[in-house]
């Protein structure tokens, strides 16, 4: 069976303005991304690979074309909306992990909850399970300064995932981080894709990172210009391992583990 | 004044309405913008004030003084504005001369007055009364220093308090327990049964014996005596007359610390028995009726009184007129119109400025400091309006709880430790510090904060999220 794809673009366009000089950065992009695909954007600098992270998140808006994620044309939609979609529907990670310095990892984890209308118990219980995910249970209370790079980017990955949100985007997640770090960063999204069958799209400069994929989209000058898939990286499939059907819940997975 | 400048006046005459409406529109905006999750913004407020602390407490502390001085002012202000206030029932009547200041009537005038200098059955009649005579002397001719000069109100002991007692001498309360009393000084209804109960007794003293005066604390030790001492006034103003004179009281701490009482028949009986002595009437024997108090039920009582006055021809020489203890104070004030004028529309509004613009300094470099910050949680899903909460709210708990202890701490400061503001103004000896400057300082420290911060607030609200991130890349 094909999944149904998650985010559908047709004919994308982005450009800016600097001063009078227009300046293109996407040029009629045109890409599906299916259900549960582990997606990487590779590409030179100003290939256009963040921008369209951005417009994917709902971050930012396209100059034209047609932007569907989930079953929400986004491109149309106004920034409170857009906000309002986020919370539910996007996982940031970033490259700088972004926590706030003042709240702990708890705290930071607990930010985008505080947006739906959630108990105060039912926020607790899904902070917990993320944390519990990332492998961090012993740190709830540890601020971003008492953490390591690699433990501040598993507090932002859980803080991407404890809305249980239709679309993983993380931009640069390990450029940030010491080779072991990255290699523990880049195992813990592929269990995350592995267990949850959520749909990650990563942004990087790193092949090894983007070896993790299924398929890897090449951009040039904002166009795609290759495309590798999962059975050229691993003719076995992901880590030998079949894509689920559909997305799970992370309470479910958290249950099954002994 | 328009109507909806009447209302405001109205409406900010009262501190319960104004602290019940600032409540109300922070439990609404904490309430419907964060439902249940509100302790988590007041936690991420307060952690993020306290990520600078230096700059958090060097911002408090401005806050803190500015908030003080503009108490202080508006402490002298309010007191005046309060006591020039018109009112609409109870009202007090002043008599004074018409052409001269100061007013120096005869004291044959006392009693007609005292009774509206109303004839006819149908006249209106004050249901109170009070002559004031002013005597000045000094406890050493030979050294006229501020700590040996004093200034006596020689009136009715009696006008000044008086509480019902019965045969045996015990205060007579009324059913809640009341302490029944009457005083026609200002302020004075505001004491303590026991500070009613020592008054009265001093009062009652004075009556006994007309040589014994009561003084305020201040003035008590100025001139370094004590209670119970005796010592001889040298008058200034009522030359030749010597009073020998025993304390026996001081008045209740508060607005009469700088003043002194003494009974006025002793210094028409010491008239009198210079004019014995020297076979012709004291210098000042007609001129020593300076004011005379009247309190009428309300506003067409007291016109109708002043028209009586005004228009007898008892006292036309000197001349009397008769206005509203407000108006007449307000007139007394006016030679300082110029200045009350400046601190009320130049210093408050410059000290307003200047606290608006330190807080705008502050939370300005914080929210450019924090403009990744506001860009994540934008990226989470947090809406503009949020963001601009989020600002908003450190300032407000900046400033309000900066003018929260500045107020607390000046009343305890000011009123407790240094016996008010010692601004020469009026007759008045010092100003305390009202209960009302606990509403004042959280309301000025909210205003400024929330001028001072509504720029930066809407600043960060307008972060871009994709710019934010493609500088930080």
């Amino acid at each position: 069976m094909i999944p149904r794809p998650i985010v559908q673009i047709e004919g994308l366009h982005k450009s800016f303005s600097r001063g009078s000089e227009k300046i293109d950065v996407l040029i009629d992009l045109t890409l599906d991304v299916p259900e549960g695909e582990f997606l990487a954007l590779m590409g030179p600098s100003g290939s256009g690979k963040t921008t369209l992270l951005n417009l994917i998140a709902g971050l930012d808006s396209p100059t034209s074309g047609t932007l569907i994620v989930g079953d929400q044309e986004i491109s149309r939609m106004s920034e409170t909306q857009l906000a309002r979609w986020r919370t539910r529907h996007v996982g940031f990670v970033f490259q700088f992990y972004h926590l706030l310095p003042v709240l702990t990892a708890y705290e930071n984890v607990e930010l985008p909850l505080l947006l739906l209308p959630l108990s105060a118990a039912e926020r607790k219980r899904q902070v917990l399970t993320a944390l519990d995910l990332v492998g961090l249970s012993n740190r709830l209370s540890h601020r971003p300064g008492q953490l390591s790079g690699g433990q501040q980017q598993r507090v932002g990955i859980a803080r991407a995932i404890v809305t249980d949100p239709t679309l993983i985007v993380a931009d640069e997640p390990t450029g940030d981080l010491d080779s072991k770090s990255a290699e523990e960063i880049l195992d813990l999204l592929v269990e995350l894709k592995k267990g949850l069958n959520k749909t990650i799209l990563m942004v990087t400069h790193d092949p090894r990172a983007a070896a993790r994929a299924e398929r890897v989209l090449h951009l040039e000058k904002g166009r795609l210009v290759r495309e590798t898939s999962l059975y050229d990286l691993h003719p076995g499939g992901l880590n030998g391992d079949a894509v689920t059907s559909s997305p799970r819940r992370m309470e479910d997975v958290v249950r099954e583990q002994p | 004044m328009s109507n909806l400048d009447a209302w405001i006046l109205w409406y900010l005459d009262s501190p319960w309405r104004v602290i019940g409406a600032a409540v109300a529109l922070l439990v609404f905006l904490l309430l419907v913008v964060y439902r249940d999750d509100w302790f988590f913004y007041a936690r991420l407020m307060l952690k993020s004030l306290r990520r600078n602390l230096v700059r958090t407490a060097l911002t408090s502390i401005a806050t803190f003084v500015l908030v003080l001085v503009v108490t202080m002012v508006w402490t002298v202000l309010y007191v005046l504005d309060r006591v020039t206030a018109e009112k609409s029932q109870d009202l007090k009547a002043i008599v004074t001369e018409r052409w001269q200041i100061p007013s120096q009537m005869p004291f044959s005038y006392a009693q007609p007055l005292s009774e509206g200098a109303a004839k006819e059955t149908n006249d209106v009649r004050p249901s109170d009364s009070m002559t004031w005579t002013f005597v000045g002397g000094t406890l050493d001719p030979a050294k006229r220093t501020r700590e040996n000069i004093v200034f006596f109100f020689a009136m009715d002991p009696a006008k000044l308090m008086r509480a019902e007692r019965d045969e045996r001498g015990n205060l007579i309360r009324t059913k809640t327990g009341k302490i029944v009393f009457n005083t026609m000084m200002d302020d004075l209804d505001q004491l303590s049964d026991s500070e009613i109960d020592l008054l009265d007794q001093a009062c009652r003293e004075m009556e006994k014996d007309r040589r014994k005066v009561v003084i305020g604390k201040e003035r008590l030790a100025q001139m370094n005596k004590k209670v119970g001492e005796r010592f001889t006034l040298h008058c200034i103003n009522y030359p030749f007359i010597e009073l020998e004179m025993e304390i026996i009281g001081e008045f209740p701490d508060g607005r009469y610390n700088q003043s002194a009482l003494m009974h006025r028949d002793y210094i028409l009986d010491a008239m009198d028995a210079w004019k014995r002595k020297n076979g012709r009437p004291h210098p000042m024997a007609e001129k020593c009726l300076n004011l005379v108090w009247l309190r009428v039920p309300d506003r067409e009582a007291f016109r109708r009184v002043a028209e009586q006055i005004e228009e007898s021809p008892d006292f036309k020489s000197p001349a009397v007129k008769c206005e509203t203890a407000s108006s007449g104070i307000a007139a007394f004030l006016d030679a300082y119109r110029d200045l009350l004028w400046g601190m009320r529309y130049l210093l408050v509004p410059a000290i307003l400025v200047t606290m608006s613009l330190v807080i705008a300094n502050a939370i300005s470099i914080s929210v450019r400091e924090r403009r990744t910050e506001m860009a994540v949680l934008k990226v989470l899903g947090y809406r503009p309006g949020q963001v601009l909460i989020l600002v908003l709210g450190e300032a407000l708990l900046l400033g309000v709880a900066a003018g929260l202890a500045s107020a607390a701490a000046s009343i305890l400061f000011i009123n407790t430790y240094l016996g008010g503001i010692k601004f020469p103004i009026a007759f008045f000896p010092a100003f305390f510090i009202p209960l009302d400057a606990l509403w004042w300082g959280p309301a000025l420290g909210a205003l400024t904060a929330f001028v001072g911060s509504i720029l930066p607030a809407w600043s960060a609200r307008q972060v871009k999220v994709a710019e934010v991130f493609s500088k930080i890349s």
